[in-house]
C-alpha cells in the first residue's frame, strides 16, 4: 500500500484512458475527461480529509479508487453535458430575442449582461407562478406527455455530438436514433392536447400531427440522402466525410433549403408554429399548462430549435471542422460548432421575422408538392454524384 | 406540364409567381436588421433616456402663484372638472383664491393655460405623476409650482371668429378677452355693486348717472377694456342679468 503524505498524493490526475471501466471504448472523451480530474480534486480532497481524521481507512482508498472514480466521473458527466446544452440554449433564446428586437427596429431585452439575464428572471417568474391544473382532464396523460416531451427533447439536445471528442455516444445509427426521438413529440402533443379537455389544446395538437405527416418523410429522404453521400449513419462520420470532401451544401443546394424549412417545421418554430399559435389558438397545445410546466415546455422548444439547427450543421455545413485550415481544428472544435448552429439559428429567425405562419391546407400543399418532389430531385442529384464517382 | 403542376399548386389568392417567393420579406427584414444593428434601433430605454420633448408640450399644468388674479377661467374652461378655486393665503398673508388641480382627473388638455388671461397658468413637460394614493395627485396653488417656464410653455389661445373670416379678415385672436367682453344693458342695472365687488382684474368703475327718484345716485359699472380679462365672472354675479358676453366685432 502506497503511503500518502500530502494532498498531493490523493490527486494525480492519471490518464482516463488507462482505467480499465473507461466507459467509451477507446476514443478520447473531453468532458469525461474534465469530469474525471474534477473527481479527482473532490474525491482526492475528501479522501485526504478523512484520511487526517483516520489515518490508513478504507473509505479514502475506495474513494480514489478506479470503479468508483468512474462512477462519479459519470454523474458529474452528465451535470457537464446538460449544463453545455443548457447554456447553449439559453444563448439561442437571447439571440432570438436579440435578433427579433433589432429587426424590428426595437432593442430586446435589456437585463443585465446586454439582456441575457432576462432568460435566468422568466425561470425564476415561471418558477413562482401557481401551478394551475384543470379538474375534467386527464391528468395522467396530462402529467406524462409534457414530462415526456421535455425528456426526450433534452436527450436529443444532450446527444447531438459537439465535436469527435465531445459526445454521449457514439452509434453508427446516431443519426437514425437522434431523428427517431425527435419525431416522438407530435405524437405527445396529439396525445396531451387531447388530455387537457379544451377545444384550443385538442386543435393545436390536431395540428401537430397533421404537420407531422406533412414534413416528417421529405426531411428522412433528405437524411437518408446525406447519409448516402457520407456513406454512414455516424454522425462522426458524416463530418469526417464532408472535411475530406466538401460541405454538403454544395451538392445538395436544393436539400439545404429543404431540410431548413422542414427542420423549422419539426422544432415547431413560426413560421410552421401551427399546433403553438399564439395568435389564433391561445397557446395551443399549452393553453392549460401553468407555471413551471409551461417554462420547461417553452424550454423543450428551444432545446428542440438547438437540434434542429445543429442536424443541419452537421448535414451540411461540415460540423465541427472548418475548411482550409487543417490541424487548427482540433483546438476548439466545439466552439465553431456551436457557432455554426447559432448562425443557423440566426437564419431561422429571420425566417421567423419575414414570413407569416402557413395555414394548414398550406403545409400539407408544401409537403407533398413541394418539399417531397424537391427532395427526389435532390437525391437524384446525389445519385448522380455517387454513381459518377465525384464522391 | 411543369407550369400546369406549379398552377395547381397554386391555391388562387397568389395571381403572380413572385408572390410565392420568399425572398423578398426575407430581403427586407435583413435591410432593417443591417440598419438597426448600425445604428440606433428607434426605440430608446425610457428611465434613463427620454425622447425630447417640445416646449409646448401638453404635461401637468403649473401655475406661477403671483401671476394669478384668480378669475376662475381655468375652472370654468376645464372639461374634466378637475380645477377648482380654493382660498389660501398670498406672500403677503392675505386670503386670495387660487385654482387647484386634481390631477387624477386632468385630461392633459391645456386649455387652463391656453385660456389663462395673464400666463399664469402653463403647461409642463412633466408627465411622471404616478403616487400611491388619490389624495395625493391633488396639486394645491402651491404645489403646481415650476421653476423653468419657458416663453413657449405659455401656450395662447389662437382662434380665427368665423364672422371675422366672413368679412375678408382671417387674422387669429390670441386672447380671450379679444372675442368677447361683458356689455350693459343700463335699463336692467339696479347699481349694486356686485360686478364690481367681483372682478378680479379691477376693470369695473362704477360711475355716476344721475339721480334717480330716491335721490339715490345711479351707478353704472365702467368696463376698462385695457384690463379687462372677460373673466365671465360679473356676467355671472350679476342679479338681473343686465350683463351679456358680447363678440368683439
Amino acid at each position: 500500500m502506497t503511503s500518502y503524505q500530502s494532498i498531493l498524493d490523493w490527486i494525480n490526475y492519471p490518464d482516463p484512458m488507462i482505467n480499465p471501466y473507461y466507459p467509451f471504448g477507446d476514443i478520447y472523451n473531453l468532458p469525461y475527461d474534465i469530469c474525471y480530474k474534477l473527481w479527482e480534486i473532490i474525491g482526492g480532497t475528501i479522501a485526504w480529509l478523512i484520511n487526517l481524521i483516520f489515518p490508513g481507512n478504507s473509505v479514502s482508498t475506495w474513494l480514489v479508487c478506479d470503479m468508483t472514480t468512474n462512477f462519479f466521473a459519470l454523474i458529474l458527466f452528465m451535470v457537464v453535458i446538460f449544463l453545455v446544452v443548457f447554456v447553449g440554449v439559453l444563448i439561442s433564446l437571447w439571440e432570438e430575442r436579440k435578433v427579433l428586437g433589432r429587426a424590428m427596429d426595437r432593442r430586446g431585452t435589456m437585463i443585465g449582461m446586454m439582456g441575457f439575464l432576462q432568460c435566468v428572471a422568466d425561470g425564476f417568474k415561471t418558477f413562482m407562478k401557481d401551478n394551475i391544473q384543470t379538474k375534467k382532464g386527464d391528468n395522467m396523460t396530462y402529467i406524462w406527455t409534457v414530462s415526456l416531451i421535455i425528456g426526450t427533447s433534452m436527450l436529443i439536445a444532450c446527444m447531438i455530438p459537439l465535436s469527435d471528442r465531445w459526445f454521449v455516444v457514439n452509434y453508427d445509427t446516431g443519426l437514425l436514433i437522434i431523428m427517431a426521438l425527435y419525431a416522438l413529440a407530435p405524437f405527445f402533443i396529439l396525445v396531451s392536447g387531447w388530455s387537457q379537455n379544451n377545444k384550443y389544446s385538442l386543435i393545436g395538437g390536431i395540428r401537430a400531427a397533421e404537420m407531422m405527416v406533412a414534413y416528417e418523410v421529405p426531411m428522412l429522404i433528405i437524411i437518408a440522402t446525406a447519409s448516402l453521400l457520407a456513406g454512414s449513419f455516424n454522425i462522426g462520420d458524416i463530418v469526417q466525410a464532408q472535411y475530406d470532401t466538401m460541405p454538403y451544401i454544395i451538392p445538395m443546394c436544393i436539400g439545404f433549403v429543404t431540410f431548413f424549412l422542414c427542420a423549422t417545421a419539426e422544432a415547431e418554430r413560426s413560421p410552421f408554429d401551427l399546433a403553438e399559435a399564439e395568435s389564433e389558438l391561445v397557446e395551443g397545445w399549452q393553453t392549460e399548462y401553468a407555471g413551471m410546466k409551461w417554462g420547461l415546455i417553452m424550454l423543450a422548444d428551444y432545446m428542440r430549435g438547438y437540434v434542429s439547427c445543429a442536424m443541419i450543421t452537421i448535414l451540411f455545413l461540415g460540423g465541427w471542422d472548418l475548411p482550409f485550415i487543417g490541424d487548427l481544428n482540433n483546438v476548439m472544435p466545439e466552439i465553431v460548432f456551436l457557432l455554426k448552429t447559432w448562425f443557423v439559428f440566426f437564419l431561422m429567425i429571420m425566417l421567423r421575422c419575414a414570413v407569416g405562419r402557413v395555414r394548414t391546407d398550406t403545409i400539407l400543399n408544401l409537403g407533398w408538392k413541394v418539399f417531397m418532389p424537391l427532395s427526389i430531385v435532390n437525391l437524384m442529384i446525389v445519385l448522380i454524384l455517387k454513381v459518377g464517382g465525384i464522391f | 406540364m411543369t407550369m400546369d403542376y406549379l398552377d395547381k399548386y397554386r391555391d388562387g389568392r397568389h395571381k403572380s409567381w413572385k408572390d410565392l417567393w420568399i425572398m423578398k420579406p426575407i430581403v427586407v427584414v435583413t435591410k432593417v436588421f443591417n440598419k438597426t444593428v448600425v445604428h440606433r434601433p428607434v426605440t430608446v430605454l425610457y428611465p434613463y433616456e427620454s425622447l425630447w420633448e417640445p416646449d409646448n408640450y401638453r404635461g401637468r399644468p403649473a401655475l406661477d402663484f403671483n401671476k394669478c388674479i384668480g378669475c376662475g377661467m381655468c375652472v370654468r374652461m376645464c372639461p374634466c372638472t378637475a380645477i377648482i378655486l380654493v382660498d389660501c393665503p398670498d406672500d403677503e398673508g392675505n386670503n386670495v383664491e387660487r385654482p387647484q388641480v386634481n390631477m387624477g382627473r386632468c385630461a392633459f388638455c391645456g386649455y387652463c393655460a391656453e385660456y389663462c388671461p395673464e400666463d399664469a397658468m402653463t403647461v409642463t413637460p412633466i408627465v411622471e405623476l404616478a403616487e400611491y394614493t388619490r389624495s395625493d395627485l391633488i396639486y394645491g396653488p402651491r404645489r403646481l409650482a415650476y421653476d423653468h417656464t419657458t416663453e413657449g410653455m405659455k401656450v395662447k389661445l389662437e382662434e380665427t371668429l368665423i364672422s371675422d373670416y366672413k368679412a375678408g379678415n382671417g387674422e387669429k385672436r390670441y386672447l380671450h378677452s379679444k372675442i368677447d367682453r361683458p356689455e350693459l344693458e343700463s335699463s336692467k342695472c339696479i347699481s349694486c355693486k356686485k360686478c364690481f365687488k367681483v372682478c378680479p382684474a379691477k376693470a369695473i368703475v362704477m360711475t355716476e348717472h344721475g339721480k334717480n327718484a330716491k335721490g339715490r345716485p345711479i351707478l353704472w359699472p365702467e368696463i376698462n377694456n385695457e384690463t379687462c380679462v372677460s373673466c365671465n365672472n360679473c356676467v355671472d354675479a350679476c342679479p338681473k342679468q343686465a350683463l351679456h358676453m358680447k363678440e368683439v366685432l
